[in-house]
Formats: C-alpha cells, structure tokens, sequence
C-alpha cells in the first residue's frame, strides 16, 4: 500500500520535473519576448548530442552536460541574431520561421549522424521501496528541476541582467532610452531559453535513446505545459507543471500511457477554452 | 419622448478601481453629443460598453427600449448602432474601394451597391483615391474612410471616439461639417472630443465624465462656462 | 470593380490573375494536362495524379490561412481522418454497384463535422491567432497517438483492422458502376482524370467563393477581425464556415490519397506530415488560390526528386526554402517571381515607350 502511495508520489515528481526542465526554456522565450519558439525540441536534442558525444569521448558527464547546454545556448544567440530579430513584429511567420528550423535540423542530423548514435547509460542505478524498484537517477532529476527554477528566479529577480531584461520586455522604448542595450538582451534572454533546453536533453540523455527526432518528446509536454501556465514563467510554468503531472500520473495510473498522453493534450485544449491567459494569465487578471 | 440611447447605473470594474462606475446617461434621437473628461476618466470605456465589447459589471444599456446586454457587438451594428475607434481601423491592405464595398455589402444588392459606393466616396472627398491601398491615404483620409464604413449601414447612432485625432485644422473643420450633415439627414452622433474647438462646432449637449462618473451635463455654453468643469481638467480633484 | 457577366463571377481582387489572358492560360494548361495520358506512359501519369491529389489540401489551408487569416496545424487530421474513414467503410461495404462513392461521401462527412465541432469549440470559444494554432497541433497529434496504438487484432471497425503504426491498406480503389457491363475502376488513366476534373471544378468553385461576398468578409477578417465584427458581421461563423471547407478538402485529398497508394499511416498525421502544407502554403503565397496551387505540384515535384536521394534531403531543402522565403519574400515566391517579373517587363517596355513618345515630340517640333 505505501509502496504503491510511494510510486504515485514518485510518478508526479518524475512527470513535474519532465514538464518543469522541458519548459523552462519556452516559457522563457515565449512569456518573455511572446516567440513561439517550435525549434524547441531541436535546442533539447543539441544538447542531448552534445552531452553524448562529449561523454563518449572522455568527457565527465557532469561537464559534458555543461558543454551541452552552453552549446545549444551559443545556437540560440546565432539563431537569434539570423532568425527571429527580423521577426519580433511577425508572430505567424515566427512561428513558421521556427518550425522551419526545427524540419532543418532534425533532418540535417539525420543526414550528419545517421538515425541514431550510442546512447549514454542512466547513472546511480537504483532503489527499493516495499519491493518495487525505483530509478536514482530520476530522484535528482527531480531535485534539479526546482533548482533550476530556484535559479531562473534568482537570475530575473536579483541580478542586474534579469532587471535590464524584463524591463525590455516591458517597455524596449523606456529601456533603451535608459541605456539598456535591448538587442544584446533580446539575444542573451532567447539563449537562456536555448541553453536551458540544451540542458533538459543534457540531464535527460542518459534516460534516452539518441536519435535526431528525440526533441519530439518534449515539445507537447513542453507546449501543453506553457499554454496551460500563461506568459509568466513562476506564476504559471510551475503550477502549471504540478497539476499536469497530477492528472498525467493519474490518467496513466488508471487507463495507461496513452490515455495519460491524450489526457495531457485534451487538458490544453480545454484549459485554451477557460483560461486563455493560463493560470498566471488569470491570477494577474485584475491587476492590470 | 422615448431616448435612443439609456445606459441605467452602468459600472464596469477592472484592473482594479470601477472604470465607468455608476453612469446614467440619456440620448435622445436627434442628438449631437459630446462626451469630455479628462484622460483617464472612463471614455473610451463607456463606448466599448455600449457597443459591447465589454460586458458590464452591473447596470443596463438600452436601445430604442431594448435591453441590449445579451447581444454581441455585431448584433448591436445589426440593430442600429456604429461605432469609429479612437485607434484607425480600416483594411490597411486593401483598396479604398474594396474597404467601402465590405461596409456597404450587408445592406446594398449587387446592383445598387456600385452607386452606394460611388456617392460614399463623393460624400467623403475620396473619389480619387478610390483604387489607392488604404495604407496609403494620408492620416485624416483614413479617419474619414472609417467614419464613412461606420455610416455606411445607414446606424440610428453613431459612436465616435476621438475622430479628428491627428488632423489638421482644415481637416478638424470638415469633419465637423461632415458630422453636422449627417446630423442633419437624421443620425443621432455621440462624439468623445479633445479638442473644445470641434466642440464648440458640432455639440448641442455636452456631458463631462470624471472617473467613471458624470460629473457635469449641460448646453455647450453651461458647460464651456464652467469653473468645476475647468477645475478638473487643470487636475485639482 | 465594374464587373458584369457570368465569367466576372470568377475574378476579383482576392485572386491575383484575372482577365481574358489568364483565362486563356488557364484553359491551355488543362488542355495540356488532359492530354498527358494520351502519349505518356502509366508511371507518369500516375505520378502525375499523385501531384495533383494534395492541391486540395493546400487550396483548403489557403482558404483558411491566406483568406481568412487562421494558421491551423491540423490539416492532416482531417486527411487522415477522411482517409481512415474511406478506408473503414469501403473494407466494409466492398466496391460492388458503386459502393465506393458511398465510403466517398461518408469519408468527407467525417472531416467536416470534425472541423465544424473544432471551429465552434475555438472561433465561438474566442480562442485566437496563435492557440489556435497550438490546438489544432494537439488535435493532429492526438490522432496520431492514438491511431499508432491501434496495432491489435482487437483494433477493428467492422471487417477493417486499424493496424496502429503501419496503417490500413487493403481498401479498394473508386470504381465507377457501368451500364451493362464491368465496373470501370478508376486507376491511372481513369484516376488522373477523375482527380483533373475534380481539381478544375474545387479550383473554379473557390474562385468564385473568395471573390464572392463571403469571401470579401473573410479577408476583411484577416486584416481586421475587430472592424469586422463592428460592421455587422458574426466574425465566428465565417471563421467556422472557412474552417469546414478547408478541413473538407483536406479530407478530399485523404480520400485521394488513400486510393491512390491503397493505404493511409498515422505518420500522415504526425509532426513532420503537418508542417508540408504549411509549407507549400506560405512558400507558393497564401493569399492566392492559383499561387498556391502550382507551388503545391512544383515543390512536390520537387521533393520527389531529392526524395530519391534520401527523403530527409527533400525535407532539409523544405525547411531552406520555408525559411527564406518567410525572412525574404513573406508574400510568397509565385507571386513575389511573376510580380518580378512583371517589374522588369515594365521596365524594358516602360523604357521603349518613353523613347518613342520622345522622339515623336522632337519630330513634331
């Protein structure tokens, strides 16, 4: 009976932090700068490979997830700077822009790397609760999400870029005005969104199998998980997280995988419906 | 004699504080209004109100009698009412003609609608610019393409929330005339106005909101002689 | 715009070629078409057919995204769905006596009830501009979920097993009942000329339609839902009503395609299958029908080519091509090569009619 509470709670944790660390960088890049950002899971697989290759070849893991998310960081600022800086007026063709850079560099892998390459084994092995096993690992996943969002708050809250940052959001105008260098913002904030995802498929790739398309995974949770939030990443994200994991956990627990997964997307579609905003949209809603 | 337009104890909360809080105003058909205050005080709001873009926190807003709170803002177009934003809405991407044609296809047959087009443009000084892209007519040009897409229904009352923003002096003028005419052949116009000396050119009746309240409602020369109403613009309250 | 007579029904400012000259093209170009299985052999031809089979989905994602101003990713739901659907019932109902033009029609119901479902559930629901976009990518994805899981035995509709990841297959081709005689089964020649026929009377309807009222009020939509709404028009309901019909012919060419290649996978629903008619879409120019359609034939022409090599070279040289064309030429390439093209005719005729003009005024004084 404990076991089975244990493996529930165990479940929820594992799924919150999934949708915490595959999000992060979205919400970031859409509640900050509202670019919908479809290369998204692309940004998540650059990572992953790099983390890969980089371990293979001698590299601590530690540091090779490092050099993972820091690469797919370094993308996101060219991608930035080439891509979306012409198209911060143009929200439909930023979203098209994007997912044309999604279609290049999931096939362009497929053609530099082949449809898949030596995966990574999971660390820590495991552990035992009432005679079902449970993997370490996915424990510290779980701890790393609510650092990373314990550092996220810190960055945009108490440090000099995270002012100069949501300033522009808020008003670009004003803050060039005093001072602020708003287009090496614009490109430093839509890295941090890519270097986070570069460590989600960092932290997640010795979970997975290596394969260009594998930023599929993490897209819908990751979209269902920012929708469902609203624009601000505290406000929103991470409750929104909580109570996707609860119903995911719980649709899966009951019905299976696949109901789990269809419930997901269902709970998207009807929370659009409700709550246009998402949940920060309509804990704001009187304050404007 | 029956009002046109009634809103009974209108109040509209958001964002905190009670943006229209209270307002009873009456408009009788025939009317030329206009609706001053200072900024801030609930304009622009009481039209969205009215036209329904907003639904109101509490009180009723009536047409001709009819309650009109059920009813989209397309419905209440449908029923008599036209509204011109203080922001320019017209198809920017599209020709004079065709922004015209849009306006005037719900009550104009195929055959009538060629003239109804023609006399809009006459009527507007626009006919020279009838193949023109809309984004290329000048500031005042596409104010009056909207007002006229606004009366192309033919509304009972037409709602105009600060049309000679941007205009010249000449083009204020005209438009003054224009709205006079319209007048003239029957619309009742609510204006919302900045600028005293279209005031002075066009309103019968002069209603002065102040956070979200009426604060004063006269003839143009009462209200123009006021020294409260003069106090709350210098921001004494 | 004067317009009289039946063939005005057909221009308009909504389609960017007009007149006698375009007509006569236009007519031309059929001709040439129709006239392709009289001397080519049966792979082209039905090469041919398999080009033309996916215009329908693109007109319809035009007439959604360029006209009315609705970016849906779902499209192929309503392929697939239209497609799993002529499959179903066909198995089912056998193509004896014309029976599959009743799978046909079944087949395109369920693509437009779907749609009207969805775009009152979004456009009523007042979900706008990007969600709607996210909802119909989680609609298309929910589908291909769910249909790749149907892999078991158990997995059937009537005599039709659903097959989960490999798809249906198995379900016979449209076949035309004859008087007194075998039933004529539309394949290569038959199809391709089914599918031209089709094509013309989609092609000619939706002109007619975008240069309508309905369809001025659409496009009134895009550029200004608001003003839209403000001069009387329920924004929702041709909003829903542009969504039925793009999601109908989305569904026309499941429909094709599943007898064409006598089977439909959920992959035709997945991420990748999604963003194709997006990308012919935008690439050939949304806000035009006939764009549209020749950019649909061309780039598919195209990724068939590359596809030999390997289709993820196709598929890199989609995503360039989308990509540049959204940084470079935003109204798409058709109409930004003829719009070109015509600039620098200007030009050179320009150029010569300004000489002559000069030299008859230096003559006459």
């Amino acid at each position: 009976m404990l076991a089975t509470l244990f493996g529930f709670v165990y479940q929820v944790a594992d799924t919150f932090a999934f949708l915490i660390l595959s999000a992060s960088g979205l919400a970031i890049i859409f509640g900050m700068m509202g670019v919908i950002n479809l290369a998204h899971g692309e940004f998540i697989m650059c990572g992953a490979y790099v983390t890969v290759l980089s371990a293979r070849a001698g590299l601590p893991l530690p540091l090779a997830m490092l050099l993972g998310a820091l690469t797919a960081g370094v993308v996101g600022i060219v991608i930035e700077y080439l891509v979306i800086r012409r198209l911060y007026k143009r929200l439909f063709d930023s979203i098209v822009a994007t997912w044309a850079i999604s279609l290049i560099a999931t096939q362009g892998m497929l053609i530099v790397a082949g449809p898949s390459i030596e995966g990574l084994k999971t660390p820590f092995g495991s552990f035992e609760v009432g005679g079902l096993s449970f993997s370490s690992y996915r424990i510290t996943l779980a701890a790393a999400a609510l650092l990373i969002l314990a550092g996220i708050y810190w960055l945009f809250v108490r440090t000099k870029f995270g002012v100069r940052a949501r300033a522009t959001i808020q008003n670009p105008a004003m803050a060039r005005a005093l001072g602020v260098d708003t287009d090496r913002v614009y490109a430093l904030t839509f890295g941090l969104g890519a270097a986070l995802a570069g460590l989600t498929g960092a932290l997640y790739a010795p979970t997975m199998t290596t394969v260009p398309t594998m930023g599929s995974a993490f897209i819908v949770q990751s979209f269902v998980t920012v929708v469902v939030g609203g624009a601000d990443v505290f406000l929103g994200a991470a409750p929104a997280a909580a109570i996707l994991a609860f119903i995911q956990s719980l649709l899966t627990a009951s019905y299976g995988q696949l109901i789990g997964q269809v419930g997901l997307l269902v709970t998207v579609i009807v929370v659009v419906r409700i709550l246009p905003k998402g949940i920060s949209g309509w804990m704001l809603r009187d304050s404007n | 004699m029956a009002a046109l337009l009634e809103t009974r104890g209108l109040t509209k909360y958001f964002g905190g504080l009670y943006a229209i809080n209270g307002v009873d105003l009456t408009i009788d058909a025939g009317e030329i209004r206009c609706l001053i205050g200072p900024n801030g005080a609930g304009k622009s709001t009481l039209f969205k109100l009215i036209i329904g873009t907003y639904q109101p926190t509490g009180g009723t807003v009536l047409f001709g009698g009819a309650d009109l709170t059920l009813l989209k803002p397309y419905q209440r177009v449908n029923q008599g009412l036209s509204i011109k934003f203080q922001v320019p809405g017209i198809f920017l991407d599209l020709l004079v003609d065709q922004n015209l044609r849009i306006a005037l296809q719900q009550k104009s047959g195929p055959h009538e609608i060629d003239e109804e087009v023609d006399r809009l443009l006459d009527f507007l000084d626009l006919a020279q610019s009838r193949d023109m892209q809309a984004g290329n007519l000048s500031h005042g040009q596409q104010q009056w393409l909207e007002i006229g897409m606004a009366i192309a229904l033919k509304p009972r009352l037409l709602l105009l929330d600060e049309p000679t923003a941007g205009m010249s002096p000449e083009e204020t003028f005209k438009t003054g005339e224009l709205v006079k005419r319209l007048n003239a052949e029957g619309m009742t116009v609510i204006v919302i106005e900045h600028d005293m000396t279209f005031v002075r050119q066009i309103a019968k009746k002069v209603t002065v909101l102040h956070f979200g309240k009426v604060f004063d409602e006269g003839s143009l020369e009462d209200i123009i002689n006021s020294d409260d109403v003069a106090r709350i613009y210098l921001g004494k309250d | 715009m004067r317009r009289t007579g039946l063939l005005a029904l057909f221009d308009g400012p909504q389609t960017a070629w007009n007149g006698m000259s375009f007509r006569l093209c236009f007519v031309l170009a059929v001709l040439a078409l129709a006239t392709v299985p009289l001397y080519a052999e049966f792979f082209v031809v039905n090469n041919l057919a398999y080009f033309l089979l996916w215009t329908f989905m693109a007109l319809g994602l035009s007439l959604i995204w360029g006209y009315a101003g609705i970016l849906s990713f779902g499209q192929t739901a309503f392929f697939g769905l239209a497609g799993y659907g002529y499959g179903v019932v066909s198995i089912n109902l056998g193509d004896a006596h014309g029976l599959t033009w009743v799978a046909f029609l079944a087949a395109l119901v369920l693509p437009a009830l779907l749609a009207a479902l969805i775009g009152y559930f979004m456009f009523y629901g007042g979900i706008r501009d990007v969600f709607v976009g996210i909802v119909t990518l989680s609609i298309t994805l929910v589908f291909e979920t769910f249909m790749a899981q149907t892999a078991g035995p158990e997995w059937h509709i009537g005599s039709a097993r659903l097959n989960g990841f490999n798809g249906m297959s198995g379900m016979p081709a449209l076949t035309v009942p004859w008087f007194g005689g075998e039933d004529v089964m539309l394949d290569g020649n038959t199809f391709f000329w089914f599918v031209l026929a089709l094509l013309v009377v989609v092609y000619l309807a939706l002109r007619w339609l975008v240069n309508s009222r309905f369809g001025n009020v659409l496009v009134a939509i895009r550029e200004n839902p608001d003003r839209a709404e403000m001069l009387g028009y329920n924004v929702r309901r041709y909003q829903t009503i542009a969504f039925v019909i793009g999601g109908t012919l989305a569904g026309v060419s499941g429909i094709l395609y599943t007898t064409w290649g006598s089977y439909i996978t959920p992959s035709s629903m997945g991420l990748t299958s999604a963003a194709l008619p997006i990308i012919w879409v935008a690439a050939g120019g949304r806000k035009d029908i006939t764009a549209t359609m020749v950019a649909t034939v061309f780039l598919i022409w195209v990724s068939q080519t590359l596809a030999v090599k390997g289709a993820q070279y196709a598929l890199v040289l989609m995503g360039v091509l989308l990509l540049l064309v959204v940084l470079l030429a935003p109204e798409g390439l058709v109409l930004a090569t003829v719009r070109g093209i015509r600039r620098v005719v200007l030009r050179v005729t320009g150029r010569r009619v300004a000489t002559t003009a000069m030299a008859k005024r230096t003559e006459g004084s």
